[in-house]
C-alpha cells in the first residue's frame, strides 16, 4: 500500500485560538480510493481540507500528497489537485464559461478543456448565462467543473452537496460515481452524512471532535452494521426465560426480546418455540442497525450528557 | 505566471463598472474644470497669453486630480479585492497551483495598472479642454501635462499599496475604505500644516515642490515597502 498512497498525513494537528480543531490526524488515501471523509460539523473536516490544500498551515504534524512535502512542494502538488472547498466559490458576475476561462488561464490548461468540464457536469447548455442566477446545485456543479478544469489525479470535494435538494444530491452523486470510472482520478470527499458517501465511498474515515476515530473500507463499516430481529409477545419474560431454557441466545429489553442472528432457522426456531410454548407472537421485525446509526455512536456518545 | 494571472483578473473585472470609474474620474476632473473656465471664462482665459493659461489649467485639473486619485484608489483597490470576498473566492483561487505572492501581486498590479490608466487618461483629456478653449495646438506644453500627470501617481504608491493590501486582506471593506477617505482628507490638508517627510504630502509635492522627483522617488521607494509588508502579512496568513 505504502507506494501506492496518494494522501498522507502524519499527526497532522492544527490549534485555532488554543484548541486543537484537529488533534493528531493520520489519514492514507490510497490512489483509486473514492476515501469518504466523515464528521459531524465543527468535527474538523473543512480545516483538515484547508491544510490538505495548503489554505491552512498545520499547528503540527507532516502532509504528504504524491510522496510530496506540501510545505516544500505546494505549487507542484497543487497542479495536481482539483477542488472544492465548503459552498462554492464563484464570480457572480461572470458567466459559467468566464469563470472556467479565469481558472483557465491561471492553470494554462487548453481552452477546450472548458467545453470538456462542463458537458461533464451538463452546464453546457447554460455556460453563457451569469453564475449569480444559478440554483445552488448549479453552481456546485460548475464548482466540480472547476476543480475537474485542470485534469487532476486527486479531487477533493468538501461536503458538495451541502444544502442540496434531494434531486441536487442524486444529480451530484451521480455525478461524482462517474469520475473515477472516466478518469482514473482518486477521490476524497467529505459529509456529515454517512447516507451520502455510503453508496460510493470505498474507504471511509471518521472523525470526531478533531481525532480521527474510525478508518477502514466501507465493508468493514457495513459488517458493523448487522440488523437484528425485534419479537414482541405475551408476557416477555416468561418467554425469553423459555427461549433461553431451549439453548435460543436472545435478549430482553424493554419488553421486547431481540435475537442478533438473523438468519432464516434461527428466526424461525424462535417463533416455533415460542409459539409452541403458548406465547402469543404480535410481531417479528428486523431491525437493520444502518451506517448511520453506527456512526452517530461512534462520534455523537462522547459529547451526549 | 504573473502575466496569467492578470490577464485572469482583466477577465474578472468584466461587468464590475471598474472601467467605467477608471474612466469617469479623470472625465469628471476635467469636466467640473471645465464648468470652472466656462463661468470664469473672462478672468481667466480672455485677453490672457496661451502659456499662462495652460499653465492655470494645468495646476488646477491636478489640484482636483489629486483627492479624485487617493478617493479612487481605495476604490479601485476595494473593487478589485471585492471580487474575491464576495463569494469567497480567495479559496478557490489560493487552492490553485500559483503562488500567494503572485496572487497578493497581481491585485496590487491590477490597481496600479487601473490608476496609471486613469492618470494617464488626464493628459488627452486636459490636452483637448485647453484646445476647446481656444488654445493653439502648438502651445501644449506636453512635458508639463506628463509630469502633472504622472508624478503624482507614481508619489502616490504607498498609498495603492496600502489600499491594496488593507482590500485584500479584510473581508469588510468598510475599513479600508475609511483609511482611504480619511488618507485623502488628510491629504488635503496637508499643504502647510505637514513636513514634508509625511507620505500625505507627496502627491502635492510631486507638482509643487521644487524638485518634484524627491517626492517622487520616495513615494515609490516607500510603496515598494508597504507592498512587501502587505506580501508578506498576505504570504503568511491562513485563507479565510
Amino acid at each position: 500500500m505504502a507506494s501506492d498512497t496518494i494522501l498522507e498525513t502524519k499527526d497532522l494537528t492544527k490549534r485555532l485560538g488554543g484548541k486543537k480543531v484537529v488533534d493528531g490526524v493520520n489519514l492514507a488515501i490510497g490512489r483509486g480510493d473514492i476515501y469518504g471523509f466523515l464528521g459531524p460539523n465543527g468535527a474538523g473536516k473543512t480545516t483538515t481540507i484547508r491544510m490538505l490544500l495548503g489554505l491552512a498551515k498545520p499547528t503540527d504534524g507532516s502532509i504528504r500528497v504524491f510522496g510530496k512535502d506540501i510545505r516544500k512542494e505546494r505549487i507542484a502538488i497543487l497542479r495536481k489537485v482539483g477542488s472544492l472547498v465548503e459552498y462554492p466559490s464563484y464570480y457572480g458576475h461572470l458567466t459559467a464559461v468566464e469563470n472556467l476561462e479565469a481558472i483557465r488561464r491561471l492553470l494554462g490548461v487548453p481552452k477546450a478543456r472548458i467545453d470538456e468540464v462542463l458537458s461533464i457536469v451538463r452546464l453546457t447548455k447554460d455556460a453563457n448565462r451569469a453564475v449569480k442566477g444559478f440554483s445552488l446545485g448549479m453552481k456546485q456543479r460548475l464548482g466540480i467543473a472547476t476543480a475537474l478544469l485542470g485534469d487532476p489525479e486527486l479531487l477533493v470535494l468538501d461536503e458538495p452537496t451541502n444544502g442540496l435538494d434531494p434531486a441536487g444530491i442524486q444529480e451530484i452523486r451521480e455525478l461524482i460515481k462517474s469520475l473515477p470510472g472516466k478518469s482514473g482520478v482518486t477521490i476524497l470527499i467529505s459529509s456529515h452524512l454517512l447516507s451520502e458517501v455510503e453508496q460510493m465511498a470505498t474507504r471511509v474515515g471518521i472523525i470526531s471532535k478533531g481525532k480521527l476515530i474510525y478508518e477502514d473500507s466501507i465493508q468493514r463499516l457495513r459488517d458493523q452494521a448487522k440488523g437484528r430481529i425485534r419479537l414482541s409477545v405475551s408476557e416477555p419474560e416468561a418467554a425469553w426465560r423459555t427461549l433461553l431454557s431451549h439453548g435460543h441466545s436472545v435478549g430482553w429489553e424493554n419488553g421486547v426480546l431481540t435475537a442478533s442472528q438473523t438468519d432464516n432457522r434461527t428466526v424461525a426456531g424462535i417463533v416455533a418455540q415460542l409459539v409452541k410454548a403458548d406465547y402469543e407472537v404480535y410481531r417479528v421485525e428486523e431491525e437493520s442497525a444502518s451506517l448511520e446509526s453506527i456512526f452517530l455512536e461512534m462520534t455523537g456518545t462522547e459529547g451526549s450528557l | 505566471m504573473l502575466l496569467r494571472i492578470l490577464s485572469a483578473e482583466f477577465l474578472k473585472i468584466r461587468r464590475k463598472w471598474l472601467w467605467v470609474l477608471v474612466v469617469a474620474g479623470p472625465l469628471g476632473v476635467v469636466a467640473l474644470q471645465g464648468v470652472n473656465f466656462g463661468l470664469r471664462y473672462d478672468y481667466l482665459v480672455r485677453g490672457k497669453q496661451p502659456g499662462e493659461v495652460w499653465d492655470a489649467l494645468i495646476g488646477d485639473v491636478s489640484m482636483l486630480a489629486m483627492p479624485a486619485l487617493l478617493m479612487g484608489l481605495a476604490i479601485v483597490a476595494s473593487m478589485s479585492a471585492g471580487i474575491e470576498h464576495q463569494m469567497n473566492a480567495w479559496k478557490l483561487t489560493l487552492a490553485l497551483p500559483v503562488s500567494k505572492r503572485q496572487v497578493f501581486a497581481g491585485k496590487f498590479v491590477l490597481t496600479a495598472l487601473l490608476l496609471l490608466v486613469s492618470s494617464a487618461l488626464l493628459v488627452p483629456l486636459s490636452a483637448a479642454f485647453g484646445l476647446t478653449l481656444g488654445l493653439g495646438g502648438g502651445s501644449i506644453p506636453w512635458s508639463d501635462l506628463l509630469t502633472d500627470a504622472f508624478y503624482p501617481y507614481l508619489a502616490s504608491m504607498p498609498f495603492i499599496a496600502l489600499q491594496a493590501w488593507l482590500s485584500v486582506t479584510m473581508a469588510n471593506q468598510a475599513v479600508p475604505l475609511t483609511v482611504g477617505i480619511i488618507g485623502m482628507i488628510v491629504s488635503l490638508f496637508a499643504g502647510a500644516r505637514f513636513p514634508d517627510w509625511v507620505p500625505y504630502k507627496w502627491p502635492q509635492l510631486a507638482v509643487s515642490a521644487n524638485d518634484p522627483l524627491y517626492a517622487v522617488a520616495a513615494g515609490v521607494a516607500f510603496g515598494i515597502v508597504v507592498f512587501a509588508v502587505g506580501l508578506t502579512e498576505f504570504v503568511r496568513k491562513d485563507v479565510k
